[in-house]
């Protein structure tokens, strides 16, 4: 009997459209994530197989989620339909068993509810064949991820959420009780893993998870490409508990039902139907009713317009006082206060909630919602009056028919006015309760009016006239999300203006330094446009307004035939007329006065520029040995203008007839002159200009080559602008606005499937360290090698300008302020020019020890290090009279937050950099703010350009917290020695020598500032960033020593190894070494040091047990699995504790793509015990040693004096562990 | 003024073929004026038209020469239509939603528009639970705030659609009262089912049938017209089909559990028939049975 219900049930919903539309929409959903970039389901597929075995059980994990909707709709339908139709009293007064009516009823309905999945696997076994397909990016069809996927996956979540709105639906009987709870379920859901963000357990977190999204990611984060690429995840662990836990707990649920399930109770039964309206009559009045119930009615203008007010008001009651807007606005607003924690968090610090930051928060984290809210009461709205069926009632007023939708039109703005107040309200509570009290309500204002306000509003309108128009709630929905699918997908079709891009304006962020900038007026034009596109819309839903019963197409294009006169046809004509105007005026900004292009258009310029000019690529050049330029920055007006000479050197032994400039070909002028030099070619598409010398310039000869470069920003443009040359907080360096010589390798596309696309050879991202022609240019610049700058800026006469050197004259002429510069040591061809309305706050460090909080030598220092102190550096380093170095801080006034704290960052790193590495070589240090269009801080010659968005706004006041601008600071003063003292040739290890000593370097005054349990947490950091970026590599993961310029690896990964090495020889041995490195070669090349120098150095000064160890951190690609099993600790008589342990250690060698094999351990690991500690956190340790571990089990027994809580294994991770948390064990 | 509603050669054919109104033309004079006719007859279509609401294929329909297919908004403004089914916004107060409605009829005062719901109100026995949301309202209160509503305003049109149903014996009579008050200075169409409605209340019906107008007149003349050519007898059930190929049976029905059919013919049929007097339910009958 069961059967024959759910078999009825089933094929009843394949004869319903519910079916088939959603099974539509998950197959073109997947389909365009499968076959293009466009679409994105759950990440970006990154490097992987497009039909790899991770991306099949992703794509079902996530559209699982969507389960909740699509699932409770057949679930629900399948219990409500009878009590809707009335054919419950038939099913409940025939022989079929209640539970057999409901399991039935489920079983059908659940089934049909995982049949949509099919949907999201055809969509990927037919997507993956499709013939735009790169082959390269497919991997063997294989039958078992799907399988697993939907049986593993995709039906125990649909199970759960099956169950559970199944049984809402059969107990409430109310349809409006059952999507209600739906919603409740997404609040708790995200409120629950918003307030178990904070939980350290991650694997208790994503048991709970019910829809195992939590311990899929937790299984998965740190897989590699291979593994994605080959691996079903392993039926095991939290994945595993999750799946039977919530298994269960559906089966509860159902079971709970069956109990309860009251089949008498009638549906939507009337909650209190008091019939007070009885039997006896009231006495009937004897007067006759028209008098009785005389009344003056006027109609007419004024009429009408309180016929709209009180429609208005009575649309916008209803819609506040439902459920689901209360219930999706409260979504919202967790979702905003989740957002506000993790907003900008680098290393688990948080910013200052500055309402810049408040602002992109709601645009991130509510806006969405906002979205929402609109799109579902628009259908909502139009139809309401027929839902309940009171339209013949409300038809049949003597309303004019605009009264009837502008009402609520006007209603559903206010709601979404009102949802975006309350975002607002929301963020003003959040900054209060973080104890900020610097409100900008001004900010507030704009951000809300140039970045969320209208373009929810615009969709609205477009929500609201799609449900007039195609007259069907459902299709009004499908139609909104229709528009969200094409609209993602046009770029991947090469159409990315924006005029024809619903509601899109160009892309622009606030900064605290700039404002809205230059994108207030793009904005505004934008959004006049897409208002009167919107009006037009509205004119059209009005004119196909549907008014009385009869809804047929025929009758309502008659009845809008007969609308469009007067009044509406004016609208509708002043409504298209100033929509062409702007689209004129736009199409003049974007396309006349700036050039349109698409990224396929630059990308095949990109590719047309390499095919044309690589060959060039080794063709001996000059090279420039200094610099004079002048420039002339104009921030109101967004123009620079440079004019300058380098001189050049033919530093080769034969002589050079040709000199190959490029340039950047947007610049308004880029004229360069080189004496006796004819152009012999000039593409101006790709900025690249040949000359021919009158003579060959002799080897060891030198010329002036001058130039004259303008930049002018013009209008606006359709696409990302030039965030570079703004009003306030202008950065630019030379790469975009100088002339280069010879060919720009910086123009290669660098994707190798677009590579492949346009037909271009895979690139070699760095030649090995053998190439000594490679070595002959260092990694900053192929066209010289330390150089003389000399430069004078001028800027508005109330903004600072700065470029590398020291200050040699200010002055003030035809109302502009100048600044001259100048080095006084060579540099390296890598500058900048910064100008803003800046504070300034200086300070100095002086050499010696100074009074406040410095530490004398050796002091700090780990004990134990018997290595006797260098010698000093070699003396030619030494700038002449070192002595104090002025340290200067321009920043924003609104910002002066973390000022001392870099000031103090400055101080330190300088102690401890000249102590250990050598010499500073120059007398100041500058960090300057520039406005967050980019995050990062960057060091050039004694100037460090530091982001408004990361450090100056970090929020430090909980001392507990990384205080990351400490370490921002000390790794860019870092970079005065490692770059801008050493730098490595232009080979494979070259980022090493930059960025991984910088890293080390900042890791070490780190230490001593904040002592070494800090640092734990950093690395921990450190260590899960390197884990899950090695995961997203594109090409190949290199050992550290070889490293091509893969962040993960030189930050990350150096982080981790530096501190290892550092932990195996100790401190002053690698500083010893790094000392010597220095020595060798700072300020040298060509040819340029190598990683693998370096690498030597350190083998000098390690030990020989340890030189397998130097192996794995630089030339390998070495994981571990160390695990404690066992710890136990017993009190002897004496009073001393033994603890008995056994540990696991696994030593696993990768391989470029990440396939991973065991190898023998043969190592020395830290085995330690500690005792109790506050939290989570190790206590002090009782007993640390590195033991020799050459066994995959070991056992140890050791005794401690105190009592010891915690015991295990390589307990500081210092080693690359995916699963640190084991590594020890309490006692 | 007497009013007057010709409905002039109406035809409408839906868009998936059924016909609902053929050919009808009907006077609707100032007075109570009945609809009769089974499911599906084509009243509610027709009184849609006549209340603004759906489009004609064909034919007019005037009021006082006020073209109503045309001129809607003049239409709506004299009209009182409450609709067969209909329901309300389930999260406001009756006083609330019938205020609104009073503002959308026009009626701007304040003062006025008090004074005027709360009089419907009490007139519709609504009073004592104005305050209440209408979600929880039984059908019989919902009818009745759907009457108070059709009222609003000075309507001299009034139209409403099978307005009895699931109201209680008191609650019937006491509407029936209040319309024919109402229907003393303007026209009122009463569109139902119910025989007895018409026969209490109207002066003039129409009996409609597949779109087609197959008796319109004055009550009394409908029932004069049969006197004494119906015939009632008792017959046990399972002969219920002879009896219907035999005779022309018109309708059927249970008393005290015995089956009683009246009859048509011109002459008595037999000994075992007996005369009955004729209401109009046999005229509605009869004219539906000659019609099929």
């Amino acid at each position: 009997m069961t059967n024959a219900i759910a078999r009825f049930e089933l094929r009843y919903h394949l004869k319903q459209p519910l079916f088939y539309i959603l099974t539509a929409l998950f197959f073109l959903l997947t389909f365009s994530a499968v076959t293009s970039d466009a679409v994105v389901i759950g990440g970006g597929v990154g490097n992987v197989n497009r039909n790899a075995p991770f991306v099949i059980m992703q794509f079902l994990l996530v559209m699982s989620v969507f389960g909740v909707l699509t699932t409770t709709a057949f679930v629900a339908n399948a219990v409500h339909r009878d009590f809707e139709l009335g054919t419950d009293a038939l099913f409940f007064s025939s022989p079929i068993r209640l539970w057999q009516y409901l399991v039935g009823r489920f079983l059908g309905s659940f089934a049909v509810g995982v049949m949509v999945y099919l949907g999201v696997v055809l969509a990927i076994m037919i997507g993956s064949l499709m013939p735009w397909i790169d082959k390269e990016r497919l991997g063997p069809f294989a039958l078992k991820p799907y399988v697993f996927s939907l049986f593993f996956i995709v039906v125990p979540t649909l199970f759960l959420i099956g169950a559970i709105f199944f049984s809402v639906a059969a107990l409430t009987r109310s349809m409006m009780a059952t999507y209600s709870s739906v919603v409740a379920f997404f609040v708790l859901y995200f409120v629950s893993r918003a307030l178990m963000r904070d939980i350290e357990n991650e694997r208790i977190v994503s048991v709970l998870d019910p829809f195992g999204v939590s311990s899929f990611f937790l299984a998965t984060r740190y897989w590699t490409v291979f593994q994605k690429n080959t691996q079903i995840l392993p039926m095991g662990g939290p994945f595993l508990l999750n799946r039977i836990l919530w298994v269960a707990i559906g089966l509860l649920v159902l079971g709970i039902t069956l109990w309860k399930f009251d089949p008498t109770k009638s549906f939507r039964a009337p909650k209190s139907a008091r019939n007070l309206g009885g039997g006896e009559p009231a006495p009937l009045p004897d007067s006759s009713p028209s008098a009785r119930l005389g009344m003056t009615q006027t109609f007419g203008r004024a009429a009408s317009l309180r016929q709209y007010l009180a429609t208005t008001r009575i649309e916008t009651k209803a819609v506040i006082k439902s459920i689901p807007f209360v219930i999706i606005v409260l979504l919202g607003v967790f979702n905003i206060w989740g957002n506000s924690v993790a907003v900008g968090r680098a290393f688990g610090t948080p910013l200052y909630p500055v309402t810049a930051v408040m602002v992109r928060v709601i645009n991130n984290a509510f806006a969405l919602f906002a979205v929402i809210i609109a799109a579902f009461y628009a259908g909502d709205l139009v139809f309401r009056e027929r839902t309940l069926r009171l339209n013949e009632v409300t038809d049949a007023m003597p309303v004019p028919t605009w009264v009837l939708w502008a009402a609520k039109l006007t209603a559903l703005a206010i709601i979404s006015a009102i949802s975006i107040a309350v975002a607002m309200l929301t963020t003003l509570t959040i900054q209060t309760a973080k104890g900020f009290h610097h409100y900008e309500l001004g900010v507030y204002g704009k951000g809300l009016v140039l970045e969320i306000a209208p373009i929810v509003l615009l969709l609205a309108g477009l929500a609201f006239t799609l449900q007039i128009l195609l007259n069907n709630k459902y299709l009004g929905f499908f139609g909104m999300l229709l528009y969200v699918v094409l609209d993602s997908a046009l770029p991947a079709l090469n159409l990315e203006h924006r005029l024809y891009s619903f509601a899109s304006t160009p892309p622009g962020d606030y900064s605290d330094m700039n404002g809205w900038g230059h994108f207030v007026i793009p904005r505004l034009v934008f959004f006049t446009y897409w208002m009167l596109f919107t009006a037009m819309l509205i004119v059209a839903g009005h004119l196909f307004w549907v008014r009385g019963t009869d809804a047929a197409f025929r009758q309502r294009v008659r009845a809008a035939r007969a609308r469009l006169s007067g009044p509406a046809a004016a609208a509708l004509a002043f409504c298209l007329l100033a929509f062409v105007a702007t689209g004129c005026y736009i199409y003049y900004n974007t396309n006349v006065l700036n050039e349109y292009r698409t990224t396929k258009d630059s990308e095949r310029r990109q590719a047309d520029a390499e095919k044309k000019y690589k060959k060039f690529q080794g063709l001996p050049q000059p090279r420039i040995t200094a610099v004079k330029a002048d420039v002339d920055l104009d921030p109101e007006r967004r123009a620079l203008d440079i004019r300058g000479v380098y001189t050049i050197v033919n530093k080769t032994a034969k002589p050079i007839a040709d000199v190959h400039v490029t340039y950047n070909s947007d610049l308004a002028v880029a004229d360069v002159t080189i004496p006796g030099a004819k152009i012999r070619s000039d593409d101006k598409q790709a900025g690249y200009r040949m000359y021919t010398l009158a003579q060959p310039l002799a080897p060891g000869a030198t010329l002036p080559m001058s130039f004259h470069m303008r930049y002018a920003a013009r209008g606006f443009v359709n696409g990302q602008s030039n965030t570079n040359v703004v009003e306030n907080g202008t950065f630019i360096n030379n790469f975009g606005y100088f002339p280069h010589l010879g060919y720009n390798e910086h123009i290669e596309l660098e994707d190798r499937n677009k590579r492949r696309k346009y037909g271009l050879a895979p690139i070699e991202r760095m030649k090995p360290q053998s190439d000594l022609q490679a070595r002959m240019n260092n990694q900053i610049s192929r066209e010289a090698d330390w150089i003389d700058l000399d430069t004078t800026v001028s800027t508005s006469p109330d903004q600072i300008a700065l470029a590398p050197g020291y200050l040699q004259r200010t002055w003030t002429a035809n109302g502009r302020r100048y600044f001259h510069y100048k080095t006084t040591s060579p540099i390296l061809a890598f500058w900048s020019y910064l100008s803003a309305r800046y504070a300034v706050k200086r300070d100095t460090w002086s050499p010696l020890p100074s009074g406040e909080g410095g530490r004398r030598p050796g002091e700090g220092h780990e004990s134990g290090e018997k290595l006797r102190p260098s010698s000093a550096a070699s003396p030619h380093l030494l700038p002449e009279g070192e002595g104090p170095v002025a340290i200067e801080i321009y920043y924003d006034p609104k910002h002066p937050y973390n000022v001392d704290r870099m000031i103090y960052a400055v101080k330190k790193s300088l102690d401890y950099y000249t102590r250990n590495f050598s010499p500073y070589q120059h007398k100041q240090v500058r960090i300057l703010e520039f406005p967050r269009y980019s995050t990062f801080a960057q060091s050039f010659p004694n100037t460090i350009p530091f982001s408004e968005g990361i450090g100056f706004i970090a929020d430090l006041r909980d001392k507990e917290q990384i205080d990351y601008v400490f370490y921002v600071t000390a790794h860019e003063v870092a970079h005065q020695w490692w770059a801008h003292q050493v730098i490595g040739g232009n080979v494979q290890g070259a980022t090493m020598l930059v960025e991984t000593m910088a890293q080390y370097s900042a890791l070490m005054v780190m230490e001593k500032e904040y002592g070494r349990e800090k640092m734990e947490k950093f690395l921990r950091y450190e260590l899960d960033r390197y884990l899950r970026d090695r995961g997203d590599e594109l090409v190949k993961e290199m050992p550290l020593s070889q490293v091509e310029n893969q962040p993960y690896i030189h930050y990350r990964k150096g982080s981790l190894v530096m501190y290892a090495l550092r932990d195996y020889i100790g401190e002053e041995r690698v500083n010893a070494a790094l000392r010597k490195f220095i020595r060798d070669h700072a300020f040298s090349g060509p040819p340029y040091t190598t990683a693998g120098e370096l690498v030597r150095d350190f083998r000098e000064v390690t030990p020989p047990e340890y030189q397998s160890v130097v192996t794995d951190l630089f030339e390998g690609i070495v994981l571990y699995d160390n695990q404690t099993r066992e710890a136990t600790a017993t009190k002897r008589a004496d009073g001393k504790y033994v603890v008995k342990l056994t540990v696991a250690s696994t030593k696993l060698r990768s391989d470029a793509k990440g396939e991973e094999k065991p190898v023998p351990i043969d190592d020395w690991i830290d085995i330690g015990v500690f005792a109790a500690g506050k939290k989570e956190n190790l206590g002090k340790p009782l007993f640390m040693e590195k033991r020799h571990i050459t066994k995959p089990i070991e056992s140890f027994e050791i005794v401690v004096s105190e009592k010891p809580a915690r015991a295990g294994i390589d307990p500081y991770h210092k080693l690359i562990d995916r699963n640190p948390k084991d590594n020890t064990k309490s006692l | 003024m007497s009013l007057e509603l010709r409905i002039d050669d109406l035809s409408k054919t839906y868009p998936n073929g059924v016909r609902a109104l053929q050919n009808v033309t009907l006077t609707v004079p100032t007075g109570m004026f009945g609809l009769l006719g089974p499911n599906g007859a084509g009243k509610s279509t027709l009184m849609r038209t006549v209340a603004t609401l759906q489009e004609a294929d064909s034919g007019s329909i005037t009021l006082n020469g006020l073209d109503v297919l045309r001129e809607k908004d003049e239409v709506r403004k004299i009209l009182g239509y409450l609709p067969q089914e209909f329901g309300v916004y389930p999260r406001v107060s009756a006083e609330d939603l019938l205020d609104h409605f009073a503002i959308l009829k026009g009626v701007h005062k304040r003062s006025e528009r008090k004074e005027v719901v709360a009089a419907l109100l009490h007139r519709t026995n609504l009073y004592d639970v104005r305050k209440q949301k209408l979600g929880t309202f039984s059908g019989g209160m919902r009818q009745r705030f759907g009457i108070a509503q059709a009222l609003l305003g000075n309507p001299r049109l009034i139209i409403v659609d099978e307005p009895t149903a699931g109201l209680d014996p008191g609650e019937r009579v006491r509407f029936h009262n209040l319309l024919a008050e109402i229907g003393e200075n303007v026209v009122v169409i009463l569109s139902t089912h119910i025989v007895e409605d018409v026969s209490d209340l109207c002066s003039k019906m129409a009996i409609i049938s597949f779109g087609r107008v197959l008796v319109e007149g004055d009550p009394a003349q409908a029932m004069q017209a049969i006197e004494g050519k119906i015939w009632q007898r008792v017959i046990p059930k399972e002969q219920l089909a002879t009896y219907q190929q035999e005779h022309a049976v018109i309708s059927t029905r249970l008393v005290a559990g015995k089956t009683v059919v009246h009859v048509f013919a011109d002459e008595r049929p037999d000994a075992s028939f007996e005369p009955v007097p004729v209401s109009l339910e046999d005229v509605y009958f009869s004219t539906l049975h000659k019609a099929a």
